[in-house]
Parts: structure tokens; sequence; C-alpha cells
């Protein structure tokens, strides 16, 4: 494909264009379709080479669905996902066949959220590193026990410990295991997907700190996937905030956390405690629950929990409007609101 | 022995051997480490053993021919084996005496009359009639035996041929576990393949296959085994009758299977790691057999171990009824046959004794099956 090329800057390295993921709700003996579960729906960005994105938001808002459908884990149902391979061609990863998109899969990968299902356990650390070595016939042999060595090292594990099986290691262990397998085919982009939610928290540093350096040395460009803001403000560059199937507030990090401009993002940013005791923050208490993406309110998704809420909030829906360079919101009133972010000492 | 090292690379070099020797329990040591463990399971598998090596080797442990009849020996009652003679005193080599029917006239009835005047020694590894080992073989070793033609020694009687029933029972227990551990592969492996199938693949093939399933389940077992059974040719050969009942049994029993195996099946696709296996480019070939069978393994050994007693018990039954396996070959259940006439067995009490032996088949493999299943999940709560 050329077109596109003509259309996106020279370092960019994902496009992604009104990416949509429904999923048809069945029932009964006949399987009959009764409605759709529109889990992400009309999704837009843009990634640079060697940038950080956060994916933030509760859990079920769909951002686990958009790291799936970029790597086409899932079929989008609609959209454009644009790649700008090594090669230097782009391409539509949705429109891939499977001979295709095996072969990108050596360029995008992704890590897992829970080390401990993400692992086969039968399979030796050896065999799970080798796999996708293995699978793009990439190494034989005694070329593969060099590599996995090498990529143990690469995320800080003994080699020696080559012959194990995964439940003798611990959480940060097993999840490095995971990195190292993710690594092995030297991919461009990754989908973290919360690497570090099922973490101990002591554990979730040394992880964290790990991406932070394979990012420098491999210059990696990642999407990091996490529901805690908190996570994501230490390692993202932007951060894109999804609420229902869709990005309603994407701009840098520290623009992000010190000047919201959607509610749903301050009400975000005001849950995350303030690492000084004495700084007294308004703490923003949502309403109700999140609606269900199979059947979600007219207008803005974020109406009727919206302490800013009018009229036409539950009549239009609102378009993603750019507020600042590099910073747009999903909100009619974007511009106007005053609303609260995190103190600016606190991020310093 | 510590070494001391004072080039500190050497010593580093030293302490990396160290880790690589450090031994790793792989998956099947884990499982033997449990089921060692557990006593039920242990006695469980010697049992199973026991009649696995009397059924690969039954000619060596038959003093007499198996296949050669004695009409006069007909029916005769269990030999006894003694250590003490009549005046009491210890023998250290077993003695038999010898024993004659007599009719008593009052009852009529066959009684043992023993000669005490001379004792026979039981001889071990004798050579006496000649078999074929593995059908390959020639040999004539036997386990035990006498020296003498004058008088027999059988162990558990014999039959209405006057064959020696321990031999016999032997030779049956070939028959027994081998159609049905053949019966239960073949519906493991229809059953575990549909199963793996229907669940990886889902959607419109798990429900055909699930639809399908559920017809089969709803078979009664029993009449359809018999009437199988029953339109079996009484011309075909023994091995023939064989191979087809192997084929009966599985018949109805690979749907429950297939629908345990989907059940695993189903909740292993949805896990991190086959996802993981799809996002690395894996076929699915490569999905179903590395990461979704051998996860499933454990669960289909054990429903193996557990399944082929009831197939024992089913084949037991038929050939009790005389329509499964047949002369020349023969069976636990064929050889209880003659147990139906309730005159022969009230006179001949021991030709129920393969009934011990199907007790002993069956409840080993389920001890086995338990300690199995409890040892196939090492990681649950090591």
């Amino acid at each position: 494909m050329t077109s596109p090329a003509q259309s996106v800057d020279g370092d960019l390295i994902l496009k992604v264009v009104d990416l949509k993921m429904h999923f048809p709700l069945k029932r009964g003996m006949l399987q009959r379709q009764v409605g759709t579960i529109k889990a992400v729906d009309g999704v837009s960005f843009e990634l640079r080479e060697q940038e950080v994105m956060g994916l933030v938001g509760e859990s079920g808002c769909g951002k686990t669905t958009v790291g799936r459908a970029l790597l086409r884990l899932y079929d989008p149902t609609n959209g454009e996902v644009l790649f700008h391979k090594r090669d230097g061609d782009w391409v539509d990863v949705a429109q891939l066949n499977r001979k295709e998109m095996k072969d990108l899969r050596k360029e995008m990968r992704m890590i897992f959220q829970d080390p401990f299902s993400s692992l086969n356990p039968r399979l030796t650390v050896r065999d799970l590193i080798a796999e996708p070595l293995v699978i793009h016939g990439l190494a034989s042999g005694d070329e593969i026990t060099a590599r996995v060595a090498e990529l143990m090292s690469a995320v800080g594990l003994k080699p020696a410990y080559m012959g194990r099986y995964p439940h003798e290691f611990s959480g940060g262990q097993r999840q490095r295991i995971g990195v190292a397998r993710t690594l092995a085919l030297n991919p461009r982009l990754i989908v973290a997907d919360e690497p570090v939610s099922a973490l101990d928290v002591s554990v979730q540093a040394q992880v964290l700190n790990l991406l932070q350096n394979l990012k420098d040395d491999y210059r990696l460009t990642f999407i990091f996937i996490s529901h805690d803001l908190s996570v994501v403000e230490h390692i993202c560059d932007r951060i894109a905030v999804m609420y229902v199937g869709n990005i309603v507030e994407i701009a840098p990090t520290d623009e992000l956390l010190r000047k919201p401009r959607h509610p749903y993002t301050e009400a975000l940013v005001s849950a995350v405690p303030p690492a000084d005791p004495l700084i007294k923050m308004e703490r923003v208490i949502l309403e109700g629950d999140v609606p269900s993406p199979a059947n979600p309110p007219s207008g803005c998704v974020f109406h009727p929990r919206c302490r800013y809420a009018q009229d036409i909030c539950a009549q239009d829906v609102p378009p993603l409007v750019q507020i600042a360079p590099g910073h747009s919101a999903r909100c009619h009133f974007a511009e106007e609101l005053e609303l609260q972010g995190v103190a600016y000492d606190q991020l310093a | 022995m510590q070494a001391i090292y004072e080039d500190p690379i050497a010593a580093e070099a030293a302490e990396a051997e160290a880790d690589a020797e450090e031994s790793s329990d792989s998956y099947s040591e884990l499982v033997w480490q449990r089921f060692s463990r557990s006593k039920a399971a242990i006695i469980g598998g010697l049992m199973v053993v026991m009649l696995l090596v009397l059924a690969i080797f039954p000619e060596f442990f038959a003093p007499y021919n198996l296949y050669q009849t004695a009409l006069g020996d007909s029916y005769t009652p269990p030999t006894q084996i003694r250590f003490f003679d009549v005046d009491g005193n210890f023998k250290f080599r077993p003695f038999v005496y010898k024993q004659e029917l007599e009719i008593d006239p009052v009852t009529y009835q066959a009684r043992p009359k023993i000669d005490t005047e001379s004792p026979f020694q039981v001889r071990f590894f004798v050579r006496s009639w000649q078999y074929k080992l593995f059908g390959l073989i020639d040999t004539d070793l036997h386990l035990f035996g006498l020296d003498t033609d004058e008088v027999r020694l059988h162990l558990l009687g014999t039959d209405r041929f006057g064959r020696d029933l321990w031999g016999r029972i032997c030779l049956a227990g070939r028959v027994s576990l081998s159609l049905s551990i053949l019966a239960a592969l073949i519906a493991i492996v229809v059953g575990s393949s549909l199963g793996v199938i229907s669940g990886y693949y889902g959607g419109s093939v798990d429900n055909v296959i699930q639809r399908f399933v559920e017809v089969v389940m709803s078979f009664p077992e029993l009449p359809l085994w018999m009437a199988l059974a029953a339109v079996i040719p009484s011309t075909w050969s023994g091995e023939q009758k064989f191979l087809v009942m192997a084929f009966i049994f599985p018949f109805l029993r690979w749907a429950v299977l297939a629908r345990e195996v989907r059940g695993k099946v189903l909740s292993l696709r949805e896990t991190d790691f086959i996802l993981a296996a799809k996002e690395q480019g894996a076929s699915d070939f490569r999905i179903i057999f590395k990461h979704l069978y051998p996860n499933v393994l454990s669960h289909v050994i054990v429903i193996l171990t557990l399944m082929i007693p009831d197939i024992i018990l089913a084949e037991a039954f038929l050939s009790f009824l005389g329509i499964g396996i047949n002369e020349p070959l023969t069976s636990w259940g064929f050889l209880m046959k003659s147990a139906q006439s309730l005159e022969t067995l009230g006179q001949n009490t021991w030709i129920l004794t393969p009934v011990l032996f199907i007790v002993v088949a069956v409840l080993g493999l389920n001890f086995l099956g338990d300690g199995l299943r409890d040892a196939a999940d090492p990681y649950s709560n090591l």
C-alpha cells in the first residue's frame, strides 16, 4: 500500500482510524443474534516511533479489546490499522490474511496481563521463550539455546534456569519470562496489556523499570494498557483515556494529569492518591455504573454520570476535538469547563 | 567439599555451573511424587501389574497344557497345597497328596478321598509342555509343577473339559484385559479428538458434534451392545470376534469423554497461554497438539484407567450370556458361563473363581485411576 504513506508523517509507526470491534450477542440453540456489544466503537489515534502511549480506563471500557484488535487476535469489525513496517511499507493490519499476519507478528508483539495463565505450565522456560523462534523458523538447535540465554539475561533472569517450569518462578520472574518471549522476535511495537497489574506493588516497579530500559535499548514503541494512572504516568509520553469503547481524551502525560479537559478524566485523576499526605484534593466520586456497551446511553456516553451534563449531552454525540496541540477531548464543553488536575509539585 | 577460588571470574563460573546442575522436576516427576504418596494408588497399581504379568505369560504360570482337554479330569476340585504332613511335621517344600474322587454311598455326591501315603513335592521352574513365549520363542519352562503324571496339581480346580482353571483364568485375563484396554483406547482416541476439535473450533462444528454426542448418549447401552454382539456371525474366527467386540464397546463410550474434553478445552481456549500462542503466530495444529493436548492429557489418562474396569465388567456380562467371546478364546466372563447351571455351580463352587480376578482388576484399576486423578494436577497445591 502506498496511499496512506503519503498522508502520514515519516516517523509514525501506527495510525489507527475509526477502529470498531463489535461482538455479536448470541442466544439459544440456533445461536440467533440478539444484540451487539460495541466493545470498541470508533477509536482513532496515531503513534510515533519509540513513543510510549498509555491506554487507560475502567475495566470493561474496551482497552484490552483495542490491543487485541490491533494485533488481529480479534478481527476488527471496521476501521484501518496502518502499520509502518521495517522495510518502509505501510500495511493495513485489519486487511491482512493469515500468512501475511504471521509475518507481521515479528514486528508487533504483545505482553500479557497475567503471568500465571499466559505461560503454558507444561513447557520449560527454554521452550516458552523459544516458541516464537521455532514458529517463525528463525533458529534451530544450539542457536535457540544461545538466543534464549541471551534473552533471559536481557530481562534479568539467570540463563541457568532455562530447564525449569513456570510454576517454579515468582510472579515477577514469570512476567520477565513473558517479556523475554515477546522480545524474541525483535519487535518494534509492543502492546503491553496491563503487564504489572497482576504483580505485587514492590515487583511492579522492577518490571516497569525493566520495560523502560528495554525500550531504550531496543528502540521499542509501546502501547501500555492499564487501569492504574499512577503506573502509566511513570512510563508514558502520552495517555489516551477510554470510556465505553471510545477515547474520550488524549494528551501528553503531564498535560492530561494537570489540566484534564474531560470530566471523566478529572474523576480518574482525582482517584489517584497524592504521594504527599499534606496535599488536599477534592475527590470526584462518579455516580452510577459504567453503562453496558451492548446498550450505551444516547448522546455523550458519559452524560448519565457527568456532574456538568446539560441537555445537549443527552442528544448529540460530541466529536473528538483538538483543544491544544496534541490534546483532544470528546466533550461539548471541553474548552469551557475548569477541571481539577493533579497539583503541579506532585508531578515533579 | 567447597573449592576456594581466588579468581572472582572462576568463582562466578563455578556458581553458574552449580546452578545448572540444580535439578528441576519435570511434570512426570511431580506426578510420580504425588502418586507414590497415596497407598491405595500404589496397591491398585500393583494389583494391575500383577494381573498384567499373569495375562502376558499365562503359559508360564500354567502347569498343564492350557489348550488340551482331559475329560477324565472334568470338574476336579482345587488341589490342596500342604506344608504339614498327617503327623503335623512342617516341610519346607510344599507338597500335595494324591486325591481321588469317590461317590458317597448315601448322597451319591462326589467327594475327594486323600491318599496320605505318598506326598508329591511341588517343584519350581519345571520343564513340561511346550509353548511359544510371545508366540515366537519355543520354550517349556513353567513356574511350578509336579514331577509325576500320577497326580495332578490344579490350584483352582478344573473346568468342564478338565483344563486347569488357574491357567485358563490367566489366559482369559489376556483376552479380558487386552480387549478392554484396546476398546478404552479406541474410545479415548475418538472421544478426545472430537472433544478437542469441538471445543477448539466452537461454533457450528461444536454444535454438530455436541448434538451428535447427545444422540449417542441417549442410546440404551446394554441392549445395543447385546444386539451388536449377537449379530456377529458365528462362523467368524475368535480373533475377528475379538476385534469386533473391541469396536462395539467404544461405540457409546467415546461420547461422554468427548463432552468432558470439550469442556476442558473450552476453558483452556480462553486462557492467556492459548491466546499467547495465537499471538506468536502458531498454527491451529500446533496449538492443539503442543498446548491443548498436553493440558487435557492428564484428564484423559485418568478417564482411561476408569473406563477399562467398566469395559471389563461389560465384557464379562456379555460373555457370561454367551454373546461375547467364545471358544477357542476365553475371557473371565466366558469362564463363568458354566456357572449358569445351578446344579453345576452347587457341586463345583470353584468355577466362580474368575469373579475374584474381575474384582481385583476392577478395584485395582479404580484405585489406580483415583490416585492418578489426584496426582495429575501437581500444580494445584504443592
